[in-house]
């Protein structure tokens, strides 16, 4: 549903390179810019298809989500689609929808990105709308406070609605203990609640500036009309003179393992989450990461998939997701029970396959399937415009370099089983570990 | 600026300041579109074999991706209620075994391949559809022919599957939106839950699941649909090779279960039953509105109309219901339409969810927005963007190998030609605001709006903006799928 929030998402960045096996992996052709007012222009021409997909990056997400505002960031994407100085409220759907396109936007922990795929001949009105709602917006109050209501329903709709939202918003809640990555990009109903339209003014001024965004754009253009469009929309927009906040925490270390035990109103069967906290995007352990993610919990065959929910029938749903925060990140394993699951026999179960690589390490075949599995991701990522600029767009927000884009299957692809069996030594340890229970909570006597 | 000059503290000044510099770049000078480029439709290439398989095949080389579908003409529309979950299960079941292959061998050959196999049933068909790289199609599409003529359909197999879909059920009946669905097929539709029944899951057995297949699962009923990196060639010989042993069967005429037409009354009302399923501690109110419609066959020209029509009412962002219910007055984070297809007949529903205290007050949106569209002619301007919507999104569906399979797949499982493809655009702009506000007369009432969520929190707004209405509250655990009128004293 259009304008998401990404806290719970698993990002799949990594992107193609060279030749794995016989297919051929074209690189992107990726033409980079920076204008004197700071701001970073990426495109890639591609023109298979009439269409063009546009993405205006800004370099603010949930962590930036001001104090007693928790949920901020993301509501405040919502008001980017309100009415500017020369736009009225929602002019960027009569731009897309009505044209035959559509637009979006969604927020996460790091960043908010924007974006639209139109007929390629609208891409000039899609620049000139993006350059007027960067410096532009002007949000009356009977629509910001509708716009409000419509976050706080979205709020209901992914933590109260389904029997785990609640759930996954205690994930955030419960694991980092200082960076502000524990208030979740979706937030806190109440705070949602409390904010005002002077907050909205002041995070527009501090985030939303040339020098705290990148534009990306592929598809069917002319690459000199392209840079004329972007030298009369956006090469103009003046500089701040004021500097960009940035956070200032630093989570500390995990030391010892913490335990919660968490209840909802309805859980028709017993979860269990684990969280182990993993290092910055950057870090050259994230390949090795990602393999091993892929080994324990990518597809029928994987080996938590096959231990708990094939061989012992304990879990209905049991995945380990890597999510990637470039100022640390978290490996997550969450089951849902099956009729024989407890909150205890699914840890206790995680807590086994964990082990066998510690101590085993994994085969040469399993290393080789988990590539195999993560190239041809790759590559299904990037069939269409849309699809690049959204990996080149995460390979800005994680890696800092839109071309990092064209190395990332080589950098799979250079990993050992012994860098697998490294990692899971490293990082699956109890000390860096959050443990939550989850079950319904007991029904008041006489209710049904 | 909209704000007054009283309300200007430092940051708003700032504001102003900054609009002031940038009026002087021109901003106020939308540009106009260039010339536009036509989306091009590709061209489908259809072969059959001997034994009566149809193979279709759409080139598309810029990725070097392969999707290919076994679509079967026949899905849980020839199941009944006792056996509900059938065509599902069965589909399922396939990757569950064959008589050389264990569930675990499919799995891991084909993960090892760096690909995937789905298999599943909807109403109207059942397939089985791998995604793959193009150097390995030949390996992947042994295994898929292998589970599709081959399934060995074990009973440990079976046994855990049904475990599996009895926890998926309990887990969905604990969720406003599927629980509303649930009942509709039945109180509504007069059809049954796709998914299954507990009942009927815990029913099914070997024989029900070989039968579906050995019946259903025919050459001559069955599409093979290539798309992607592949040429004709490659693909007719891959088909050929894979499939020319699978044997033509003696399988009646599809039998489609049609749904019982809604006795007949002279009453025009768009509301005819209000039924309040009770969930206390929902998180959010379910509402959604929902009506049979007879005699609309899917291959005809009615079904551009009701595109057009759901576009202007319910699909996509800028429609009526997602204006006048999340844009107008935040009470939702989305509200949409849609029509179910069956071949002769359709099943119209819209949905959406609030907090349960304004579950009352959008019910009576969304009943004011279907009066307005039989009432009144949608104007040209506001009709023009909702038939781009349509045609915008078709052509950028049909941009993926599996955007395309799915086009294809949806005509064939209705015995439409792939050429009609070609149609789709200027069937679309044929549509006029009277075609839509004629079928929203002729067919959109005498429906039935359900609400699932917590009752006491909405129960007296529902009295007082609904005084004439009955309300059936049925309590969540009181439930029962089988009767008609959905409660468990009325077991027929």
């Amino acid at each position: 549903m259009k304008r998401i929030f990404a806290a719970t998402l698993v990002s799949a960045f990594l992107l193609a390179a060279s030749t794995f096996a016989q297919v051929k992996i074209t690189p992107l052709n990726i033409k980079e810019r920076s204008l004197a007012n700071g701001m970073r222009i990426v495109s890639v021409l591609d023109s298979s298809s009439p269409t063009v997909s546009i993405h205006v990056w800004y370099d603010v997400g949930g962590k930036n989500d001001p104090p007693g505002r928790s949920g901020f960031a993301h509501m405040f994407e919502h008001m980017m689609f309100k009415a500017t100085k020369n736009m009225p409220n929602e002019k960027l759907d009569r731009l897309t929808e009505d044209v035959g396109g559509f637009n979006n936007a969604s927020t996460w922990p790091d960043y908010t990105n924007y974006y639209e795929v139109v007929p390629s001949n609208h891409l000039e009105l899609l620049l000139w709308a993006e350059a007027d709602r960067m410096v532009n917006l002007n949000v009356d109050e009977a629509n910001f406070v509708s716009e409000r209501k419509v976050v706080q329903e979205e709020y209901r709709q992914s933590v109260l609605d389904p029997p785990y939202g609640r759930l996954f918003w205690y994930l955030d809640d419960l694991t980092f203990q200082k960076h502000p990555y524990r208030r979740g990009v979706i937030g806190d109903l109440d705070q949602l609640g409390a904010a005002t339209r002077a907050d909205a003014e002041k995070f527009y001024k501090d985030f939303y500036r040339p020098d705290n965004a990148v534009l990306v754009v592929v598809g069917d253009f002319d690459q000199k009309q392209f840079d004329g469009w972007v030298d009369k929309y956006f090469a103009r927009l003046p500089k701040p003179a004021s500097k960009i906040a940035r956070v200032a925490e630093v989570e500390p270390e995990w030391t010892t393992e913490r335990r919660f035990e968490k209840f909802g109103p309805i859980v028709p069967f017993p979860a269990t989450a684990i969280v182990y906290r993993a290092p910055k995007t950057t870090s050259p352990d994230i390949p090795a990461l990602r393999l091993a993610e892929s080994i324990l919990s990518g597809g029928e065959s994987s080996r938590i998939y096959q231990a708990l929910v094939r061989t012992q029938q304990i879990a209905q749903q049991a995945d380990l997701d890597l999510e990637l925060n470039s100022e640390g990140g978290r490996m997550s394993f969450v089951a849902i029970g099956a009729e024989k699951g407890t909150s205890q026999n699914l840890e206790a179960a995680l807590l086994v396959e964990l082990k066998k690589i510690q101590d085993s390490g994994v085969t040469a075949k399993e290393l080789e399937k988990a590539k195999n599995q993560l190239v041809a991701r790759a590559i299904a990522a990037l069939e269409t415009n849309d699809g690049k600029a959204t990996a080149i767009e995460r390979a800005i927000a994680y890696l800092g370099d839109p071309k990092a884009v064209n190395n990332e299957v080589s950098r799979l692809q250079a990993v050992t089983a012994a860098d697998i069996q490294r990692v899971m030594k490293k990082y699956f340890k109890e000390s860096n570990r959050v443990v939550i229970h989850y079950n319904q909570e007991k029904k008041v006597e006489g209710e049904k | 600026m909209k704000m007054r000059i009283a309300e200007c503290g430092l940051r708003m000044c700032l504001l102003l300041a900054l609009v002031v510099t940038t009026e002087s770049l021109s901003f106020a000078q939308i540009p106009e579109p260039g010339p536009a480029r036509s989306v091009n439709i590709p061209a489908v290439r259809e072969s059959k074999l001997k034994n009566g398989l149809t193979v279709a095949v759409v080139e598309k080389r810029s990725v070097p991706l392969v999707t290919v579908q076994l679509l079967v003409k026949d899905g849980a529309a020839s199941e009944g209620i006792k056996k509900a979950g059938l065509a599902d299960m069965t589909a399922s079941m396939l990757t569950k075994g064959t008589k050389t292959r264990t569930a675990e061998q499919i799995a891991e050959e084909m993960e090892f391949l760096g690909a995937s196999i789905n298999s599943g049933a909807g109403w109207n068909s059942s397939s089985v559809t791998i995604g793959v790289t193009s150097d390995k199609l030949e390996q992947a599409m042994a295994i898929m022919a292998d589970v599709v003529l081959n399934p060995a359909f074990t009973q440990a197999e079976l046994d855990l599957l049904k475990a599996q879909t009895l926890d998926g059920l309990k887990y969905n009946l604990t969720q406003p939106a599927y629980l509303a669905n649930y009942a509709a097929s039945v109180y509504t539709f007069r059809e049954h839950p796709a998914g299954g029944t507990a009942a009927s899951v815990e029913s099914m057995t070997r024989s029900d699941i070989a039968g579906f297949h050995g019946l259903r699962y025919a050459p001559q009923h069955s599409i093979l649909i290539f798309s992607g990196d592949v040429d004709v060639a490659r693909a007719n010989s891959l088909a050929a090779r894979l499939f020319d042993s699978w044997p033509r069967t003696n399988t009646p005429v599809v039998s489609r279960g049609s749904a019982t037409s809604v006795a007949a009354g002279s009453e025009r009302a768009i509301v005819r039953r209000m039924v309040v399923l009770d969930l206390p501690g929902a998180g959010q109110a379910s509402v959604n509105y929902y009506t049979a419609i007879d005699s609309v066959r899917r291959s005809g020209n009615e079904y551009y109309a009701t595109s057009v029509l759901n576009s202007l009412l319910g699909g996509g962002y800028s429609s009526r219901l997602n204006q006048e219910i999340r844009i107008k007055r935040g009470l939702s984070y989305g509200a949409g339409s849609s029509f179910g297809w069956r071949g002769q007949n359709a099943n119209f529903s819209t949905r959406t969810q609030t907090k349960n205290e304004s579950a009352a007050e959008v019910a009576e949106l969304v009943i004011a927005e279907l009066k307005r569209l039989a009432d009144t002619d949608a104007a040209e301007a506001e009709i023009n963007p909702r038939r781009l919507v349509l045609t915008g999104g078709f052509g950028r569906n049909l941009e993926t190998t599996g955007g395309l399979t799915a086009a294809l797949a949806d005509l064939y499982s209705f015995g439409i030609p792939a050429a009609e493809l070609n149609r789709y655009m200027t069937s679309v702009a044929a549509v006029g605001p009277s075609n839509v506000k004629d079928f929203a007369a002729k067919y959109l009432y005498r429906g039935d709006i359900i609400i699932v969520g917590d009752y006491a929190k909405f129960k007296d707004d529902l009295t007082k903006r609904f005084p004439n209405m009955k309300v059936e509250v049925i309590k969540i655990d009181e439930l029962n799928i089988e009767s008609p009128t959905l409660r468990k004293s009325d077991i027929p």
